[in-house]
């Protein structure tokens, strides 16, 4: 009686019956029909510890590799429905990210319409194998060492510099930083990325292009690197600030 | 009969001053940008186009009803204004991307073989070349900033080569070797080279024995056009990193003693013609203005690349009297052909505005562009760039800059000429459009 029960739901319900249940985890691959432009697409689905939708997609046309998804929606519903977007490349606005909208036919091929600037063109996705989610860059501790208010100067443009870098570890989490540039103005940089790799750290602020890269020079006390602003890369040593 | 022969010696009159008026590059000497004719208000038709083997930057001059124009195929064209049919076509060593001058039968043209041609107006047949130290365009290390910062990178939107002006039996143009070159007009022998420090690819006004001209150096010359002797040379920005901001690829229009020229560092400039004392200067945040202002009733007409406005403001003063917002850069200069205004747009359409306004008449949009294949525009016709520039190095970006172009990108600057509009495109196509 319930392998009856079972069918019956295969026949007249797909969504419902587990055997038949459109996961969309895994990965494809696949062409995007831009207009004499065609962009190979593989694309990574997934499901996070918390079992919260995630993936990341490669675009080798467009430089693009390992990039996030966002707003990732499945629709079980048949047909069943996916549909996630692009926020960090791609969008023609902050408000107008690339978006694929597509349902899946079956379980192997899905099939919709990438949306970008306006345009929009056919995708087709084929599933080839299990997912390979690209994760994202994340921040890690620092060394009881790199604790604390780092200062130092540099000249851009003809212009003086002060920057202070103040690095905080949080119990059990990534380290944090303050990333200040006083020149004309006062700038607190957004820091997105801080990792410690051996001497070596990193602070990268994507949402200004400002970045920071150091080797930590113990004997003296002191982080010998670069600030990088675009095609700028003036050399900064920070100093231990004593508050002086 | 007692007044119809005045009318037709005025006509005759207005018909000579248009034969000479549109000519060379910006219609005279002075690149005033001004044309006799009226264009038309509404767009009614193509009229013709007549396809070439690559992309038109050059643009048309028109003589006894012949369109001269400059192909990348490297060609110079003589085509039929009515019919568009061709007359002949010359062949020289490289792309030609300077725009003619016809004078006393003659044209005289800049191609990037690195020689400087002048042919015969009816038959394109060679009258005599003259070898410059070669063509080039402007370069510089980390261009841009595009990557590696330590290669030395030609500039992807150095598209013109300099356009010639004859003017008393002497042509003048200038060339990527850095050279402002005189040679006589009738057997191209050197009258004289006048040294800058950089490519010289904006185009030379003459006016009052004074040649006006641009160089990527960063200065604007004047120079003796008899003698070759500068008179007075003026500063423009600098760019020691990125070297973006910096450079005259703009050419001067010289209107009632006063130079007014656009700068790669987004300035317009007002100079005075005798001393070189700058007047103003209007800025257009860091956007380029490459095209060539025109000059109208007191007020200057210009456009800028990437915030893409038109601007008109006051001649004397520099205060702005009006802007609208376009749809993409803009290289192109604007002409004005009675009470309207036409320019190229890069994303591939031709506008018409009025010029009391600044309102779009009509546009007209390349094959091209209305396919848009590779997503090159948005779907409003701006340049879709995080789709084209993905990556900040030097041969990709070069790529995409070579893409933004497959719209039919419209660097030419309009010729206005018997109520039709003619221009070229990068789809390869001279378009007379009425």
């Amino acid at each position: 009686m319930r392998k009856i029960i079972a069918l019956a739901i295969c026949l007249f319900g797909w969504s419902a019956c587990p055997a038949a249940e459109p996961a969309a985890e895994g990965r494809w691959e696949g062409i995007v029909q831009i207009p004499g432009y065609p962009c190979r697409l593989t694309v990574d689905l997934g499901r996070d510890a918390a079992g919260k939708p995630v993936g990341s997609i490669i675009i080798p046309e467009l430089h693009i590799k390992g990039v996030a998804l966002a707003d990732i929606v499945y629709a079980d519903a048949a047909p069943a429905t996916i549909s996630f977007a692009l926020k960090s490349v791609l969008a023609s606005a902050p408000d107008a990210p690339a978006r694929f909208a597509g349902h899946l036919d079956g379980n192997a091929t899905i099939t919709g319409t990438f949306t970008q600037a306006g345009n929009s063109a056919p995708f087709t996705l084929k599933r080839i194998g299990a997912a390979q989610v690209d994760e994202p860059a994340r921040s890690t501790p620092v060394a009881k060492a790199l604790e604390g208010k780092w200062i130092g100067d540099y000249e851009l443009t003809g212009y003086p510099r002060h920057v202070t870098i103040t690095l905080a570890n949080h119990a059990g989490a990534a380290a944090s930083a303050e990333f200040v540039i006083v020149g004309k103005k006062v700038n607190n940089l957004p820091v997105d990325l801080l990792v410690q790799d051996g001497d070596f750290l990193r602070l990268d602020s994507h949402e200004t292009g400002v970045s920071f890269e150091g080797r930590y020079v113990k004997e003296r006390d002191e982080i010998r690197g670069v600030c990088t602003q675009g095609p700028f890369e003036p050399s900064l040593i920070l100093h231990r600030d004593n508050g002086k | 009969m007692k007044t119809s022969l005045p009318v037709c010696a005025l006509a005759l009159a207005c018909l000579a001053a248009q034969a000479h008026a549109q000519s060379m590059f910006r219609g005279d000497p002075a690149h005033s940008g001004l044309y006799a004719s009226q264009g038309p208000r509404e767009f009614h038709r193509v009229k013709w186009k007549f396809p070439t083997g690559a992309s038109i930057v050059s643009s048309p001059v028109v003589q006894d009803g012949v369109i001269f124009f400059g192909s990348d195929d490297g060609n110079v064209y003589a085509v039929d204004g009515s019919s568009g049919k061709q007359i002949w076509q010359h062949a020289t060593g490289g792309p030609v991307a300077s725009t003619p001058a016809i004078a006393n039968g003659i044209v005289y043209v800049n191609s990037y073989d690195g020689k400087f041609h002048a042919l015969d107006a009816r038959s394109g047949a060679t009258k005599w070349k003259f070898a410059t130290q070669g063509e080039r365009n402007f370069e510089a290390k980390g261009l841009n900033g595009m990557q590696p910062k330590t290669q030395t990178m030609p500039d992807p939107y150095d598209n013109y080569l300099s356009s010639p002006a004859v003017v008393n039996g002497a042509v003048f143009f200038g060339s990527g070797d850095g050279n402002l070159y005189a040679l006589d007009a009738a057997s191209g022998d050197l009258r004289w080279k006048f040294a800058t420090g950089d490519v010289v690819h904006a185009s030379p006004a003459v006016v009052d024995g004074t040649v006006f001209v641009g160089s990527w150096d960063s200065y604007f010359y004047a120079v003796d056009a008899a003698t070759g002797k500068e008179k007075w040379r003026f500063h423009g920005g600098e760019d020691a990193v990125m070297h973006n901001q910096v450079g005259f690829q703009s050419s001067p229009t010289v209107v009632n003693g006063t130079v007014y020229t656009g700068c790669r560092d987004s300035n317009v400039y007002s100079l005075d013609a005798a001393t070189g004392k700058e007047n103003w200067r209007f800025y257009n945040d860091g956007s380029w203005v490459n095209t060539s202002p025109a000059v109208k009733d007191g007020k200057v007409y210009f456009a800028t690349s990437d915030s893409s406005l038109f601007h008109v403001v006051d001649a004397l003063t520099g205060k702005p009297v009006l802007r609208q917002q376009g749809n993409a850069y803009m290289f192109s200069s604007p002409a004005i052909a009675g009470d309207t205004v036409f320019i190229g747009v890069l994303n591939g359409t031709l506008e018409a505005r009025d010029l009391a306004t600044g309102n779009v008449l009509w546009t007209f949009r390349t094959e091209a562009s209305k396919q848009n294949s590779g997503w090159i525009l948005s779907h409003e016709g701006k340049f879709n760039n995080a789709m084209l520039f993905r990556s900040g190095w030097y041969f990709p970006t070069v790529t995409a800059t070579a893409r933004q172009a497959s719209v039919g990108s419209i660097y030419s600057s309009p010729l206005v000429s018997g109520g039709t509009v003619y221009f070229g495109s990068t789809d390869g196509n001279l378009y007379a459009i009425e």
